[in-house]
């Protein structure tokens, strides 16, 4: 596994034992931030893999900084209930009214791998399935062809589906990689942070992805 | 440098053995009865090596109530198949985890009535898989290394047509 991470969301507890493990070595720079406002998530990739097989609990979260789940002020014209995605700051907002939201830290595509557009939510899934992509069984052939959702899943604890999209809002076994773009176009939260977004986002729900840069 | 395949396994073995040790109680559900490598005497096994060669489809399951599905999906998989070849020593090509080399393995019966697969070693080592069931048309299979097995769990084999 190559890492080029300039910083890491502060994350639980148990996770930073647990990544710490995995990352010894590695220099953490702290993220600090406000706990109120915008503030702009250093757009750097993060050179890393799907880890399938390793495995991440449910109670994960972004413990603190800007990549931590947090009340905001947003201005939007959206109705409650709404998802903006913000891919450059690395931002997902649920819209909440009056000039509010919440808002997640997330991880976004690498180079290439972005998009905007505007979508509703199709589905919702507890522990989604997984099936690697054809690139990922060439470079890791040992890899089952599908795996049955679970902790060692890369897709984490929940999933929600995009429209009739490839894309998907979902969990992660690494945690670590909020903030940074290293996904094939998915948009990934820490799992404890998923399993809070899946209960107040229902089926129907519009979800507004914006790539450019933010206002 | 290179690392033969069974120092190889040590060191992966080693490692999450030591995390283990230090994250114990973490969430990893690691299905106790896995065996755990022990002095085992070889015996002659019930399968043969041949039996494993040709084209599979793949999937894993970890809980049973996903085992129906899964080995569906491990039959849809065989557009992507993964296939084991006849090695030069009679054994069959194959991966060990998390490893994107291949190795010549072979079956190994062990004296706890199970059977092996895995490098030239006694039976049950740490990189082996036990072979729970092999008919015609399909095979389970799951890693003896219990950090190992409770993050991929058990693995289906498909055999696919042609």
């Amino acid at each position: 596994m190559t890492i080029r991470p300039p910083s890491l969301p502060r994350l639980s507890a148990f996770t930073r034992r647990r990544t710490g493990l995995i990352l010894a070595g590695l220099a953490v720079m702290a993220i600090s931030g406000a706990a109120n406002g915008r503030q702009q998530a250093t757009p750097i990739s993060m050179d890393i893999g799907d880890e399938p097989g390793r495995v991440a609990t449910a109670e994960q979260i972004v413990e603190d900084g800007p990549f931590a789940r947090q009340l905001v002020f947003f201005r939007s014209a959206e109705p409650p209930g709404t998802i903006v995605i913000h891919t450059s700051e690395r931002f997902l907002y649920v819209v909440q009214g009056n000039n509010r939201a919440l808002r997640y830290g997330i991880g976004v595509g690498r180079e290439g791998f972005q998009w905007s557009g505007l979508v509703r939510v199709s589905r919702k899934a507890e522990w989604p399935d997984w099936t690697p992509p054809p690139e990922m069984i060439a470079r890791q052939p040992y890899l089952p062809r599908f795996m049955a959702g679970g902790p060692g899943n890369p897709m984490g604890a929940r999933a929600l589906y995009l429209g009739s999209t490839v894309y998907r809002i979902h969990g992660t076994n690494q945690p670590e990689t909020i903030g940074h773009a290293v996904s094939s176009g998915c948009f990934r939260l820490a799992n404890g942070d998923v399993i809070d977004l899946f209960e107040r986002i229902a089926v129907g729900a519009k979800v507004i992805i914006r790539h450019g840069a933010s206002i | 440098m290179m690392v033969s395949a069974s120092s190889a396994s040590l060191i992966r073995a080693g490692i999450p053995a030591i995390l283990l040790l230090l994250l114990g109680g973490c969430g990893t559900t690691i299905d106790e009865s896995v065996t755990t490598p022990g002095a085992l005497t070889e015996r002659p096994a019930t399968f043969r090596n041949e039996q494993l060669i040709g084209k599979w489809g793949v999937a894993s399951y970890r809980e049973e109530k996903d085992r129906r599905r899964v080995e569906a999906q491990a039959r849809a998989q065989c557009r992507l198949p993964y296939v084991i070849a006849k090695g030069p020593s009679d054994g069959v090509m194959m991966h060990l985890a998390d490893d994107a080399k291949l190795y010549e393995l072979r079956i190994k019966g062990g004296s706890d009535g199970k059977t092996y697969l895995g490098p030239e070693a006694p039976p049950g080592e740490w990189q082996d898989r036990e072979i729970l069931s092999i008919t015609d048309k399909e095979m389970i299979m799951r890693f003896v290394d219990p950090e190992v097995h409770g993050r991929y769990g058990t693995f289906i084999y498909v055999r696919c047509p042609g």
